[in-house]
C-alpha cells in the first residue's frame, strides 16, 4: 500500500448543510480508509463479548446485517448515554459551530474530507440527537439540521468514527472545552451495542482479555522475550542481567505498554528498562518485576467503550494485590496514560493490600506528591527524571552524540496528564544533541502520529499516512534545520506508526524511546566499554 | 390593541419562557451523571519540584479546586482556549497564530454586555451611577450629535465579521446550519434597528421609558403610551422577544454549558483523589463479567488457563536472565 500511494493529494470539496445531511454509504467508502469489521471470533469470544457479535459482517456489503430492532437500541442507547454522560449531553448541546477546531484536526488536515473537520465529525451524531431528542428537531426536521437514523447513518457512523484517534487536540482549541473524542467514544459504545466494532481494536482487547497483553503472548512467551533481552543485553554491556516476573513481594509492579515485548523498535526501549532496573537493583536493592497477568498497559478498550476499558485494567490492581507491591510504575505509552491515569482508580477498586502505600521513590526519598494510594502510579518518565535530578543513577550522555533527537508529545501524555517537561528533562541530560519540533506542533499543541486509536492495521495505511502528515512536515522542518536523526516518542503506537511513515515521507531519521537512549547513556556498575549503542550501531568514536 | 401584543404580551412571554427553558436546560445538565475526571490539560502537571511550571501550566492544567476557578475565569471572561487558535494554511504547510476570531468574538461579547448595561437607563428611575458612567465612557466620541458609541460600532462590526466569515469561508459556510443564520439574523435585527433609532430615525424616549418602566414594575401603561412608539421600536422589541425566548432551545445556552464543560471544570488531581463514577461506585469486578457476558479472567482462572507455563517461571524463582 505504501508503495502505492507515491503521490497524495488534497482535494476539498465543501457540501451544503443540505448535502451533507444526507448520509453516505458502503459505495462511498475509499479504500486506504476504512477499517474493516470486527469477526465473530473477536467480539463473540468467551473473553470479550459484545450483542449481536456472533454475525459476520463485511465492510463492504449493502447488507450491514443489523439486529432486527437495531433503531430501537440505538435510540435507546442514546438516551442512556445522555443520562449517564454529561459530557456527552452537554457536547451535543452547546457546540456554535464556529469552527476554531476545524483545521486542528490532523485527519481533517491529511484527508481534505470536510466531514473529517471535529465539528461536523460530531454534527453526525448531533444531527440523529437532534431528530429524536429536542423538540426544535422534532418540528423543523431538517431545516433544524436534524436527521432521522437509517441504515446508512450507521455506516456513516462508523466510517467517521473510526476516522478519529481521540487525540483532543480539537478539544483543546474549543472555546467551550468540547470534546468531540468523548463524543466519538461514546458513540461508538453506541454502535458496539448493535454489533459494529472495529476488527484491529478487537483483536487487541479479545487477545488481552485473554491472555493479559495484546499481542496475546502466553506467560512462557513473554519470560522468554524477557530473555531474550538479557541475553542482548549481556552482550552489549558484559553484564550477565537479570529481571524478575511474577514475583511476589517485590517494591514495585512495572506494566509496559505490550508492543515492547518484541516489536521494533520498541524492542530498544524495553532494553532500556531492563538496564535501568538491574542498575537499581545492583546499587539500591530495589526490585521490580514484570506481570505476566498484568502485562499490558495499553489499554485499547479505551477506544471502544467505558466497558471494555475497565474488562482490561481490572486486572492490574488485582496483580498489584498479589504480589503485594508498594506501588505500580507505568511504561512509556500514550493512550496508557488516559487510561491509567484518568480512569483506572473510577472504573476499579483500588487495591488495600498493607504493603499499598502512597508512592515514594525509595531511592531518592522523593514522594510523588501528585500520587496518592487512591491511585498507585508513577509514570517511568516521572521515576527516571527524578532519579537523574537526584544523581543517582550514573549518565554519559556523550555515548548518545550520534544521534540528534527530537521529542514528539503523544497526545495522551500531553492532554491527559501533562506530562511534558519529565521527558525533555531526561532528554536533555541523557544526549547533548536535543532539539524540539515547530512551537505549534508540541507540548499540549502536539499532533497525532495518526495511528492512535485504532489505525495500526495495513487496510487504513492511506488514512494513516495521511493523517501523519502534519507531525512529518514538522518533523521534516527539524530534519533541515538542525540535522535531527532520530524521533523519541514515549507511546508504542508512536513507535510502530512512525518507522512506516518516516519511509513513507522519505525523512532521514529513526524512532526511538526515551528508555532506550536513557540504556544508552547509563553507566552500568561493573560493564566494560561500550563500542555499540542498543541498536549495534557503533557509538561516535569508536566506528 | 395590536400594541399591546407587541408591547406587554410578547415581552413577558419571552421572558417566561427564556426563565423556565433555561432552568429546565440547566436542571437537565446537573442531573447527568459525571463518569470519569476527565480535563483536558493544557500545560505541565504539577509533579517533580525541580521541573519548571510556568503561569501559563498553571492556569491551564490546575491541580486543585481553587485552580480550576482561576482556569474558568479565564475561560468565561477572556477565552482563553480560542486565543490560542491557530491556523494551518496548506499552500506553505505553515501554522499561524491567528487571534482575529478571538478578537472579534470578544469584542461582539463585551459589546453586547456594555450595551445591556446601558439599557438599564431605561428600566430604572432614577438612573444609577454606574449605568451614566458607562453610558458616558462609552458616548465618549462626542463629535457628532448624539454621541456615538463605540459599543455600538464593535457590535455591527463584529457582527458582520462573524457571519461574514460564515458565509465566504468554505469551512465555516460548510458547517454553518440555517439555525446560526437566524441568531445571526435576530443580532443583526436587533443592532440595526437600535442604531437607525438613536442616530436616525428620532423616537420618543418618554414613552418608550415608560413602557420599559411599566414592565418591569408589572404596571400596564396606558393605550397612549403604547400607541406613541414609532413602529422601529416595536421591531427591535420583537427582534429581542423572539431572540430571548429562543435561548433556550439553541446553541446559546452556551452561556450556560460553559460552567458545566467538564474538560475545562475539573482539576487534573486524578492521581491525588479518586472519582467515584455514580453508577458504578463499586466496580470489585468489571461490568461485563457481572452482566456475565464474558468469563472472568481473575488470577485463578489465569492459572488454571496456563499452568504449565506460570510454573516454569516459578521454578526459575521467577526470575529471567542471569544464569549463562
Amino acid at each position: 500500500m505504501v508503495e502505492e500511494l507515491d503521490r497524495i493529494e488534497i482535494k476539498q470539496r465543501f457540501p451544503s448543510w443540505k448535502d451533507w445531511l444526507k448520509p453516505i454509504t458502503e459505495k462511498d467508502f475509499k479504500p486506504g480508509i476504512y477499517s474493516y469489521l470486527a469477526l465473530p471470533k473477536q467480539v463473540d469470544s468467551d473473553f470479550f463479548r459484545t450483542p449481536y457479535g456472533n454475525v459476520e459482517r463485511d465492510i463492504h456489503d449493502k447488507d450491514w446485517k443489523l439486529p432486527e430492532n437495531w433503531k430501537e437500541i440505538v435510540i435507546n442507547e442514546m438516551k442512556d448515554t445522555l443520562e449517564k454522560n454529561r459530557a456527552f449531553k452537554l457536547f451535543l448541546d452547546i457546540c456554535v459551530r464556529c469552527g476554531a477546531c476545524a483545521d486542528k484536526c490532523h485527519y481533517y488536515l491529511g484527508t481534505g474530507d470536510p466531514k473529517n473537520m471535529p465539528v461536523m465529525r460530531a454534527e453526525l451524531i448531533r444531527s440523529v440527537y437532534r431528530y429524536y431528542f429536542t423538540k426544535a428537531g422534532k418540528l423543523f426536521g431538517k431545516w433544524a439540521g436534524a436527521r432521522p437514523l437509517d441504515e446508512n447513518v450507521i455506516k456513516e457512523w462508523y466510517y467517521y468514527l473510526y476516522q478519529c484517534s481521540l487525540c483532543r487536540r480539537c478539544a483543546l482549541f474549543c472555546p467551550y472545552g468540547i470534546d468531540t473524542a468523548e463524543i466519538v467514544w461514546w458513540a461508538r459504545r453506541i454502535l458496539s451495542k448493535i454489533g459494529i466494532n472495529q476488527r484491529f481494536m478487537c483483536i487487541s482487547i479479545e487477545a488481552s482479555a485473554r491472555t493479559g497483553n495484546h499481542l496475546g503472548l502466553l506467560p512462557g512467551g513473554m519470560a522468554g522475550a524477557l530473555e531474550m533481552a538479557c541475553d542482548e543485553i549481556k552482550e552489549i554491556t558484559g553484564i550477565d542481567v537479570h529481571t524478575y516476573i511474577n514475583k511476589k513481594g517485590a517494591d514495585i509492579l512495572f506494566v509496559p505498554p505490550s508492543g515492547d515485548y518484541f516489536a521494533t523498535p520498541h524492542w530498544f526501549t524495553l532494553l532500556g528498562y531492563i538496564m535501568l532496573f538491574y542498575e537499581l537493583e545492583e546499587r539500591y536493592g530495589l526490585i521490580i518485576t514484570w506481570s505476566t497477568y498484568a502485562g499490558e498497559g495499553g489499554n485499547f478498550g479505551t477506544f471502544h467503550s467505558y466497558e471494555a476499558a475497565q474488562l482490561l485494567n481490572s486486572k492490574i490492581y488485582k496483580e498489584a494485590e498479589r504480589l503485594g507491591v508498594k506501588w505500580i510504575l507505568g511504561g512509556e505509552c500514550g493512550h496508557m496514560w488516559r487510561d491509567k491515569h484518568q480512569y483506572i482508580n473510577t472504573m476499579n477498586n483500588p487495591p488495600k493490600h498493607p504493603e499499598w502505600e502512597d508512592p515514594v521513590n525509595p531511592i531518592t526519598g522523593t514522594r510523588f506528591k501528585h500520587v496518592t494510594a487512591e491511585h498507585g502510579w508513577v509514570h517511568i518518565l516521572e521515576f527516571t527524571a527524578d532519579l537523574i535530578a537526584h544523581n543517582k543513577i550514573k549518565i554519559d550522555p556523550s555515548r548518545n552524540d550520534h544521534w540528534k533527537a527530537t521529542y514528539h508529545d503523544p497526545c495522551n501524555l500531553a492532554r491527559a496528564v501533562g506530562i511534558i517537561e519529565e521527558p525533555r528533562f531526561i532528554l536533555r541530560n541523557v544526549c547533548n544533541y536535543f532539539y524540539d519540533m515547530p512551537e505549534h506542533t508540541i507540548r499540549e499543541k502536539t499532533y497525532c502520529c495518526g495511528a492512535g486509536g485504532v489505525y495500526l492495521g495495513d487496510e487504513m495505511m492511506e488514512l494513516r499516512i495521511r493523517g501523519c502528515m502534519p507531525r512529518m512536515m514538522a518533523l521534516r522542518h527539524v530534519v533541515r534545520k538542525y540535522g535531527v536523526n532520530l524521533l523519541v516518542t514515549p507511546c508504542a503506537i508512536d513507535r510502530a506508526q512512525f518507522p512506516h511513515m518516516i519511509e513513507y515521507w522519505k525523512i532521514p531519521a529513526e524512532v526511538a524511546g526515551v528508555h532506550e537512549l536513557v540504556g544508552n547513556a547509563l553507566v552500568m556498575t561493573g560493564e566494560k566499554e561500550r563500542e555499540v549503542d542498543l541498536r549495534g550501531n557503533p557509538l561516535k568514536g569508536e566506528e | 390593541m395590536i400594541e399591546y401584543f407587541f408591547g406587554v404580551v410578547l415581552p413577558y412571554a419571552a421572558f417566561v419562557i427564556f426563565l423556565i427553558g433555561t432552568i429546565y436546560r440547566i436542571v437537565s445538565w446537573a442531573r447527568c451523571a459525571v463518569p470519569l475526571k476527565i480535563p483536558v490539560t493544557a500545560g505541565q502537571q504539577a509533579s517533580l519540584p525541580f521541573l519548571r511550571r510556568t503561569i501559563y501550566d498553571r492556569i491551564d492544567n490546575p491541580s486543585s479546586k481553587l485552580g480550576v476557578v482561576v482556569r474558568m475565569f479565564f475561560e468565561v471572561f477572556l477565552m482563553r482556549s480560542l486565543f490560542r487558535n491557530i491556523r494551518f494554511y496548506y499552500e506553505k504547510f505553515e501554522i499561524v497564530d491567528t487571534r482575529w476570531l478571538w478578537f472579534f468574538a470578544m469584542a461582539f461579547h463585551y459589546s453586547l454586555l456594555i450595551i445591556l448595561i446601558r439599557h438599564l437607563r431605561f428600566f430604572t428611575n432614577p438612573i444609577p451611577d454606574f449605568v451614566k458612567l458607562v453610558d458616558w465612557i462609552d458616548g465618549v466620541m462626542k463629535f457628532w450629535v448624539p454621541p456615538i458609541y463605540i459599543t455600538g460600532v464593535l457590535a455591527l462590526a463584529s457582527l458582520a465579521f462573524l457571519w461574514g466569515r460564515r458565509i465566504f469561508l468554505a469551512k465555516e459556510r460548510s458547517a454553518s446550519l440555517p439555525s446560526d443564520h437566524f441568531v445571526l439574523l435576530l443580532f443583526a435585527i436587533i443592532l440595526i434597528s437600535g442604531t437607525l433609532m438613536r442616530y436616525i430615525v428620532k423616537i420618543d424616549l418618554t414613552n418608550v421609558k415608560a413602557l420599559a418602566l411599566g414592565l418591569v414594575t408589572f404596571n400596564i401603561p396606558s393605550y397612549e403610551v403604547l400607541h406613541g412608539i414609532h413602529w422601529l421600536f416595536y421591531v427591535h422589541l420583537t427582534a429581542v422577544c423572539v431572540l430571548v425566548a429562543y435561548i433556550p432551545f439553541s446553541k446559546l445556552m452556551h452561556f450556560a454549558g460553559i460552567f458545566f464543560s467538564v474538560t475545562r471544570n475539573m482539576p487534573n488531581d486524578n492521581r491525588m483523589r479518586r472519582h467515584i463514577n455514580p453508577w458504578d461506585p463499586n466496580p470489585e469486578k468489571p461490568i461485563l463479567v457481572r452482566e456475565g457476558l464474558v468469563v472472568h479472567m481473575d488470577y485463578n482462572k489465569y492459572y488454571e488457563m496456563y499452568k504449565d507455563q506460570l510454573d516454569e517461571i516459578a521454578e526459575k524463582g521467577y526470575k529471567v536472565g542471569g544464569e549463562g
